[in-house]
């Protein structure tokens, strides 16, 4: 009896699975589904599952998680896309709209040009102003005063925002010009003032020695020799002078890196000024 | 029943040799070497150009290396190397602006102070391409020291 009891709740236990009544792949299952993987931060296939039930749900959060999955997945240009079809009279609207500000920073590295929403809340509208000054770092010319500038961010993130706005708008950029006739005068010192000191000691004693070599067989009356040795020390004094333009320029490429770079990491770290979202919870 | 157990476990065996037989790509053995991998062979030594001056510029560097540079070993910290970098050099900009840029390298080469200021490739030279001495802003591309080139 007991055996037949077994047998008969095995055959249950494996039927019930292949059971069509029960509809594992109902919308509701896949958007439970979808959530979950959102959660797990599974994006990818967060976003696939979504599309499974695309206009079977009147839901503007749903989208909202797609533009957000598209995002955290550095699939900007898709993610502004989703924005789209978000309605403007939607709760979610002015969150997806400051999704779509970031979204449109990381793209386009320019400052950015949109209005502000009547609808945004407080938390909102610090994030707006936040996001709107911070992107006029990547314009040409300051747009306020550095006050003025300052006074949108919270007071933890005065310093480095400072520090930005200075290697933005004042970099400490060397002159090429100057490096160049820095070490026309005294070769090396053109790479010592773009900061490049072992460089341009070496330069100095390189060029020193073939010019002691130079005129001390000029003094010997060894003229062949004399002249070979101008003609290398000739030739070490301007490639000096070249090089100190040259590091010059790149001296203001890594100037222009440090800022870009620092400004991503800044703004990666504050996740952009969005606000937090919690759907997961 | 021993016969019986003895005739299941060479059945066994035998399955086991062969799947591991079929299976021979995912168990094959791995040929590591462990050799740095040696830009030094790579060198270009082909004339491809018809132009005298590249002719007469290549058959010196040419001479270089046969002569000189590969029976010294491969001592040149950087990459490109100081003979290959005057090649990039001048192919990059001309025959004048080429060799101040090389005049500039060797300075920058025998420089003993400040050398590890420069990126490494992924075999551990120091990587230094010609293409950020033109003077040409656009072409300029600043590398951080923890930059890691992967130049073939």
């Amino acid at each position: 009896m007991r055996k037949i009891f077994v047998i008969t709740f095995l055959i249950q236990l494996l039927a019930f699975p292949q059971s069509t009544s029960f509809d594992f792949h109902s919308p509701q299952n896949i958007k439970l589904f979808a959530d979950h993987l959102f959660c797990e931060s599974d994006y990818l296939r967060a976003i696939e599952e979504y599309a499974l039930i695309d206009g079977q749900f009147v839901n503007d959060t749903i989208d909202f998680k797609i533009m957000l999955s598209y995002s955290n997945l550095g699939l900007f240009k898709l993610s502004n896309e989703v924005f789209k079809r978000i309605n403007n009279g939607s709760i979610i609207y002015p969150d997806s709209y400051l999704l779509s500000m970031k979204n449109e920073l990381v793209i386009k590295s320019t400052p950015l040009e949109y209005s502000i929403l009547s609808s945004f809340n407080l938390s909102q509208q610090k994030s707006f102003n936040r996001l709107v000054s911070v992107s006029t770092l990547y314009g040409e010319k300051p747009v306020v005063t550095k006050n003025d500038f300052l006074s949108v961010f919270s007071a933890e993130d005065h310093d480095i925002i400072s520090h930005l706005y200075d290697y933005k708008f004042d970099p400490p950029y060397k002159s090429p010009t100057l490096a160049g006739i820095f070490s026309a005068i005294i070769p090396g010192s053109g790479k010592m003032y773009v900061g490049e000191w072992g460089d341009g000691i070496t330069g100095l004693l390189v060029t020193g020695l073939f010019a002691f070599l130079a005129y001390d067989n000029f003094k010997a009356d060894h003229t062949a020799r004399a002249w070979l040795f101008t003609g290398v020390g000739a030739f070490f004094y301007a490639g000096n002078i070249y090089g100190s333009i040259a590091s010059a320029q790149i001296f203001n490429a890594k100037i222009d890196f440090e800022f870009s770079n620092g400004l991503k990491v800044f703004l990666e770290n504050k996740n952009y000024f969005l606000p937090e979202y919690d759907f997961c919870n | 029943m021993q016969s019986k157990l003895f005739f299941f476990l060479f059945i066994l065996l035998i399955t086991t040799s062969v799947f591991c037989q079929i299976e021979n790509l995912k168990w094959q053995k791995e040929n590591i070497s462990y050799e740095k991998p040696d830009q030094f062979r790579k060198r270009n030594y082909s004339f491809q150009s018809d132009n005298a001056g590249e002719f007469i510029k290549k058959s010196l560097v040419n001479a270089y290396w046969f002569f000189i540079s590969d029976v010294d070993g491969d001592n040149c910290a950087f990459q490109p190397t100081c003979s290959s970098f005057f090649i990039d050099a001048t192919e990059e900009t001309n025959i004048f602006q080429g060799s101040l840029m090389f005049s500039d390298r060797l300075i920058r080469d025998s420089n003993p102070f400040k050398i590890n200021d420069y990126p490494r490739d992924k075999s551990g030279y120091y990587y230094d391409p010609a293409y950020n001495y033109t003077l040409s802003q656009g072409r300029i591309k600043y590398l951080p020291p923890t930059f890691v080139a992967d130049d073939e």
